[in-house]
Parts: C-alpha cells; sequence; structure tokens
C-alpha cells in the first residue's frame, strides 16, 4: 500500500524504487536496450531476412495467425500435414506480412522500416537485432525514442530479430 | 475524516483545501484504477454476465431489505492512523483517499459496491467501468468535504446524516433493484451471446435458421423453423435459407429446394460452393484450375437463369462464402498480403470496402438490410464486428480468446447475428447466438 501511494504522488524513480515495473527490455538474447518488441503472433519477434514472422522456438514460417505454413503458405501441423477447419475442407491463406512494415502500420499508424542493425551471439549462433524506425517520438512501450541505428530523420520504435544460423 | 486534515486548533484553510485535494484525487484514481480493472476481466472472460450480475444485485436488494442476512466480505480496516504523523500531507491524503477509493480496503457497511463490481465485470469495458467507478471514488471524496459546507461543526453535519439512515437504506434498496432490472434487459448496448448446439455454417433469415452439422463423415443440413420440428437434409452442407427456399451444396453441386415440401426449385452442377440465397438469386463460388471466382444467378426465367462474375481471385487466395441480402452482397477475399470485406450494390455495381487488415483474418460477413456482421481473427483472439450500411462506426459484438474457441462463419437476421465457434484441436463447431 505504501509503494502504491508513493508511485502515485512521487516521481518515478521513487516509485521503481518501490514497485519495480515488468522490464520489457533485455526480453530476448542480445537485446541489452530498453525498446519494446515489435507487434508479432506470437510474443517474440523473430524475423527472416525479409521481415516476414518466425516461430520462435525453431525458426518455421508462420503466418500471422501464428500457425506454421508450408511453402504455399498454408497452415500446416508438425508433420506437414495442412490443417483443416471445421467443414473438413484444408483451411485457405491467412495473411503473412512484415512485422515492421505492416505490422507496426496498421497498428500504430506509422510508416516504419527496418534500418540499422547490430549483431551478438547467442546460443553459438550470429543473431541479427534490427531496429523498427519510424517517425514517432515514442517507442512501442511508451517512454521516448531514440535515433539509434536509424536513419533519414527516423527513431526507433520496436525492435525484430533474425538468426543467421551463422557459427559464433 | 475531515478533521484528520484539519484537526481543532491545528493548520489552516489552504491545508485543508490541499488535503482535501490529495484526498479526491486518490479517491477518484483507485476506484477508476478499480473499476477498469473489473472492466478487462470482464472483457477477458469473454462471456455475458449481465443476469449473474442481475441476480447478485437483487439477492443484495433483499439483503438490504433485511429479508436476508448474510456477511458481506470485507476487511475492517481504517486508514492507518500513523501516516498522518510519518508521511508529508499530500502523501497520505492521498494515500488515505486511494485505500477508501479503492472500496475494498475498509468496512462494507452495504452490499451495494460489491454489486458494482458484478456489474463492472458484466459491463466488460474497461474504460466505462472506469467512468463509473470513478463517481464512486467522487463520492468519496465528496464526503469528506460535506460536513464542513454550511455547517458550523462536522460532527453535528454526520449526525445528521445518520439520523437519515433509514430513508437512505430505503433508497439504497431501490436503487439495486433498478440496477438488477438494466442488467437484466436486453439492452441496444450491449450483446447477450448463446450457444444453441452443435453445427457449422449458420444462415438466418426471419425466424427461420439453417445449419450444417457433421457427425462420423455424414453431413446433414438442419432447417430449423420457429416453433416446428426441424427439416433434415442428408448429405447436405453449407446451407442458405431464404423463407421457404433452402440452397445447400452435395455431391452434384448446388441444389435449391423447397424445405418444406422437398421439391426441387434450382440446381448449378460442378465445382460449385458457398451459396447464398436471395431468390431469385443465387451467389455462388466457382473453382477451375486458376481462379475462384464469385458468380451471381439470377433464376427470374428458371428456363434461363443468367450468370455474371463480380470478382474473382486466384486459386490459392481464399474467397469466402458470399451473403446476399437487400439487393447487396458481400464476400471476402483472403491473400497473404492481407485481407478484406466487400460490399457491393447489384442495382448500381457500387463496391466498396467495408473492412481491410494486413494482419488480421477478415472473413465470412453477413448481410441484412441494414447491417454487416463480419469475423475478425488474430493470432490470439476471435471478434464478431457490425457495422450499419450507412454508418462507418464499427462495434465488436462479441469475442473468444483461446484456440479451442475460433469463430468461422456467421449469418444475420435482425439485430440477432450468428456465428460458428470451433476448436482447432478437435474440429469440433457449436452455433452461437448473438441477441444486439
Amino acid at each position: 500500500m505504501g509503494g502504491a501511494v508513493l508511485a502515485l504522488t512521487g516521481g518515478a524513480a521513487v516509485a521503481a524504487a518501490v514497485r519495480p515495473e515488468k522490464s520489457e527490455a533485455f526480453h530476448f538474447c542480445g537485446h541489452i536496450w530498453t525498446t519494446g518488441s515489435c507487434p508479432n503472433p506470437l510474443g517474440m519477434p523473430r524475423i527472416d531476412k525479409h521481415g516476414y514472422p518466425l516461430r520462435p522456438g525453431d525458426g518455421r514460417p508462420i503466418d500471422n495467425l501464428g500457425r506454421r505454413v508450408n511453402a504455399q503458405g498454408y497452415p500446416v501441423d508438425a508433420s506437414g500435414t495442412r490443417l483443416h477447419g471445421p467443414d473438413g475442407q484444408p483451411l485457405p491463406r491467412a495473411p503473412r506480412t512484415r512485422l515492421c512494415e505492416e505490422w507496426v502500420k496498421e497498428r500504430y499508424g506509422h510508416t516504419s522500416h527496418t534500418q540499422g542493425s547490430w549483431y551478438r551471439c547467442c546460443n553459438n549462433q550470429i543473431r541479427k537485432l534490427a531496429d523498427c524506425c519510424s517517425k514517432s517520438s515514442k517507442r512501442i512501450n511508451g517512454d521516448a525514442s531514440l535515433v539509434g541505428y536509424c536513419w533519414n530523420g527516423n527513431r526507433v520504435f520496436c525492435v525484430q530479430y533474425y538468426d543467421t544460423g551463422l557459427s559464433c | 475524516m475531515v478533521e484528520t486534515f484539519t484537526p481543532a486548533v491545528c493548520g489552516s484553510r489552504r491545508r485543508q483545501w490541499l488535503a482535501l485535494t490529495g484526498f479526491a484525487l486518490g479517491a477518484v484514481g483507485a476506484s477508476a484504477l478499480v473499476g477498469a480493472a473489473l472492466g478487462a476481466v470482464g472483457a477477458a472472460l469473454g462471456t455475458q454476465l449481465s443476469l449473474v450480475a442481475a441476480g447478485l444485485a437483487l439477492v443484495a436488494a433483499a439483503r438490504e431489505a433485511g429479508l436476508l442476512s448474510f456477511p458481506l466480505p470485507q476487511l475492517r480496516r481504517q486508514v492507518p492512523e500513523r501516516w498522518r504523523f510519518e508521511l508529508p500531507l499530500p502523501v497520505w491524503s492521498v494515500g488515505y483517499g486511494a485505500g477508501l477509493g479503492a472500496g475494498f480496503l475498509t468496512f462494507q457497511p452495504v452490499a451495494t459496491f460489491w454489486v458494482a463490481c458484478a456489474a463492472a465485470v458484466a459491463l466488460a469495458n474497461p474504460l466505462a467501468a472506469a467512468s463509473c467507478f470513478a463517481a464512486f471514488g467522487a463520492g468519496r471524496a465528496l464526503m469528506t468535504a460535506w460536513p464542513r459546507k454550511g455547517h458550523d461543526h462536522a460532527t453535528s453535519a454526520v449526525e445528521g446524516l445518520v439520523r437519515r439512515r433509514r430513508l437512505l437504506l430505503v433508497a439504497n434498496v431501490t436503487v439495486l433493484l433498478v440496477c438488477a432490472a438494466l442488467l437484466a434487459a436486453p439492452s441496444a448496448g450491449v450483446a447477450s451471446a448463446q450457444g444453441i448446439g452443435s453445427g457449422l455454417d449458420p444462415s438466418a433469415r426471419g425466424t427461420v435458421l439453417g445449419r450444417a452439422q457433421r457427425d462420423s463423415g455424414t453431413r446433414r443440413v438442419l432447417v430449423e423453423p420457429a416453433n416446428t420440428s426441424p427439416v433434415v437434409v442428408q448429405g447436405a452442407w453449407s446451407p442458405s435459407v431464404d423463407g421457404h427456399l433452402l440452397a445447400y451444396v452435395d455431391s452434384g453441386g448446388i441444389k435449391v429446394i423447397d424445405w418444406s415440401t422437398g421439391a426441387p426449385v434450382a440446381q448449378v452442377d460442378g465445382a460449385v460452393s458457398r451459396p447464398a440465397l436471395d431468390w431469385p438469386r443465387l451467389a455462388f463460388v466457382r473453382t477451375d484450375a486458376s481462379y475462384k471466382h464469385l458468380i451471381l444467378a439470377n433464376f427470374s426465367n428458371p428456363g434461363a437463369p443468367t450468370e455474371r462474375q463480380i470478382t474473382k481471385v486466384v486459386a490459392r487466395n481464399d474467397l469466402g462464402r458470399p451473403s446476399l441480402a437487400s439487393g447487396r452482397i458481400a464476400w471476402h477475399k483472403v491473400m497473404g498480403s492481407g485481407s478484406r470485406i466487400y460490399l457491393q450494390v447489384l442495382a448500381t455495381g457500387n463496391r466498396k470496402i467495408v473492412a481491410r487488415s494486413k494482419v488480421a483474418v477478415l472473413a465470412n460477413p453477413s448481410l441484412s438490410s441494414t447491417r454487416i456482421v463480419w469475423v475478425k481473427q488474430f493470432s490470439r483472439t476471435c471478434g464478431l464486428f457490425t457495422r450499419r450500411l450507412d454508418s462507418t462506426h464499427v462495434r465488436r459484438l462479441y469475442r473468444t480468446t483461446k484456440k479451442t474457441r475460433l469463430l468461422w462463419t456467421t449469418a444475420l437476421t435482425g439485430r440477432t447475428a450468428y456465428v460458428t465457434r470451433w476448436s482447432q484441436q478437435t474440429g469440433a463447431s457449436t452455433l452461437v447466438r448473438v441477441n444486439f
């Protein structure tokens, strides 16, 4: 109760000392800043080299509904068999669009681009972390945005990552 | 409480106003947060609870009227006295306000607060619930300021209020009964959802409901007119009803029959599916090797029906089950790049996009003469949405949050929508009726 009172009346520093917030930063290997993840189907912003969503655990391509998809984009199960709907027919394709360029624009209204990246060794392979940059003065987690590795007047809005598979 | 802010011969008018302001901010803020949290819980549950809340209001009214007797959940605590001596005035006054504004941290002389909590969950709207609960906090704040307003002595003001306790209790019972009535009554602003048995692909026109059912590989269509036994068509699926007529798909194509007599009316053979009937018009999807075509057939001359193509998509994309009503046709397109709901006026050919998304799956629209509904699916939630045809305001009617509760095809008649709710794991489906 005392912590809550201080959070209401005191400064952010006091409130943080009393009741630490759930951190948006450091939430995946290689990410050492406080920028939140770009919006994504399954909770972690793993992408392929073109910016399309991948399943975080194993890097399989997924659609916007988080379902694993085959090369044609149809949802499949673990064995690669197409999933069926309640009518017994194979399920149709769902959209599969880029987290930065499409998801951010639709959810937050910003025109955004993947710009700037840095590399870390994670799980014995090189991970590329990429900023999703826009003109927004705030990051996806609400605090002020930084220029980071963005260019052309853009600032960091959210972050995503691509596992290269190269050993390190 | 007001004498706590400025004890006798101690403090100033400025101190008192500072404390009252802090108390009010704490009370309103805390109560709004509680309301928002309860509204969020209701939204997350995704189930209609207004009748449960109405029942609680009735039980509470009975208790307050002395007809029932049971203890209320409460914390028999007062504000921490020592805060006044250990913390600065702005801090402890806000703290006192927050503690009392939250509602559940102190005595509960009546059951009304808990009924308000149940109503906030039933409302399932965090913003609206926060606004309502903020009024509770404002009331708390008012009670700290009121005894000093126009009264010589705060204590005498409070004693005067206590003398009117009987009147206040009667008013409280009345308010609880009114709340029960409002919560129980169907409201234009609240949609109520109810499962109505297994099935999928609903179709509704007036008082007639059609649905498909699958059971161990066998398929059938049920036509369920109000107050009459259902009519069953075996080996059929994907129904569309229009009065006494039923269109459905079977192994040969699409059939249109009079479901009350079984008499055939029309048929379309070949690789066709997803009929929508608004006689003498029949819309359906024809699939060939390269494309899916949305076709509108006109059976005004049954001997020589005419067809025209409304739209087409490449075969790997989805062209959804169309809906025909009152001279309009609606359909969806789902592609790798996004999805859209289309609406076209048949007489003029004017077409517009009702909804579009590059993230969600928008699918399975249904039309009435005044409204359109459709399903919007994300990775974690599905929603049934509606808007009037002459408005751009979109409203959500129903929402599910698990992969065992996905939404599929829809139907709409008047202010009643139907939607298929199904499980990805089992494939089982039920129909949900949503009155709004």
